[in-house]
């Protein structure tokens, strides 16, 4: 159930830019990181599936937007 | 993944060998509606009849894993188990995506949350002792915790992990497990929120806590 599978990933130069970012960000390694994003991504989609609606709010100005993830 | 991990026989004081899995399925969850739910309902009958306070029942009581199966298959949430003897003694739910420190020093850093963690009625020390008997198995919740901590390794977190804690668990998660308290959190029943670092988590995997 825990044997993981090997994959290569293409990515642009900003691409991994922002990945390199992010994980020193949040103190995970690029791997970590984009199994986080795959997990949030199914997470997300599990959600909306089931009728739910995702926002973002603002506080101070009282905002809020729906997000639309495809 | 099964592997034998150790828990203490209350009855003998002797470490016996248990199971630790996170191939849990909805047979476990209907588990607890069968075997723990009735154990508990059985137990306040007894503590009523007899006089004594019946506030000794665990407040995670209602808590209904059957509506957690659909959970099984999202990749945000892990499950554990832990049975001796193929009778469930202890079962916990991890998230593992979308939760993150909340302690100054690794504020923003993602963390492995345990969403629920359930020990059997008859293991429960406060419980038992109040019908006049000895919980069956300790040290449930801590192989549990020792999973999550596990696993937080496993996710590239370090160890980092933060739960809220019902207020008759809060001994064991400050005491035994050596997780620093943040204050109550109004966003949770104001149930207090406790947090490891990786060096906490590192000497509770080490310590040997039992």
């Amino acid at each position: 159930m825990n044997q993981k599978r090997t994959m290569t990933l293409n990515l642009t130069e900003q691409e991994m830019r922002v990945l390199e970012e992010m994980s020193t960000q949040k103190d995970l390694s690029k791997t970590a990181l984009l199994r986080q994003a795959l997990r949030l991504y199914q997470l997300v989609d599990v959600r909306l599936s089931r009728g739910e609606k995702l926002f973002f709010e603002d506080e101070h100005k009282k905002e809020k937007a729906e997000l639309m993830v495809l | 993944m099964r592997d034998p991990v150790q828990i203490i026989d209350c009855t003998t004081r002797e470490a016996v060998e248990a199971e630790l899995f996170d191939e849990v399925t909805i047979e476990h969850f209907l588990e607890t509606q069968k075997e723990w739910r009735p154990f508990v309902v059985a137990a306040t009958k007894l503590l009523v009849q007899s006089g004594a306070s019946a506030e000794i029942v665990p407040s995670h009581f209602h808590w209904d894993w059957s509506r957690k199966e659909a959970d099984l298959r999202v990749l945000a949430f892990s499950f554990f188990g832990i049975a001796r003897k193929e009778k469930l003694q202890g079962l916990m739910k991890l998230q593992t995506v979308g939760r993150a420190g909340r302690l100054a020093t690794q504020k923003g850093k993602p963390l492995v949350y345990v969403d629920y963690l359930e020990t059997a009625p008859w293991n429960i020390k406060p419980l038992m002792q109040a019908l006049g008997k000895r919980p069956q198995f300790a040290a449930v919740g801590t192989r549990l915790i020792e999973a999550a901590v596990r696993k937080s390794l496993e996710e590239g977190f370090k160890g980092r992990l933060a739960l809220h804690s019902l207020p008759g668990s809060e001994r064991f998660y400050l005491e035994v497990c050596g997780m620093t308290a943040l204050v109550p959190d109004p966003a949770k029943q104001n149930l207090l929120w406790c947090e490891f670092t990786p060096a906490q988590a590192e000497k509770f995997l080490t310590g040997g806590a039992a």
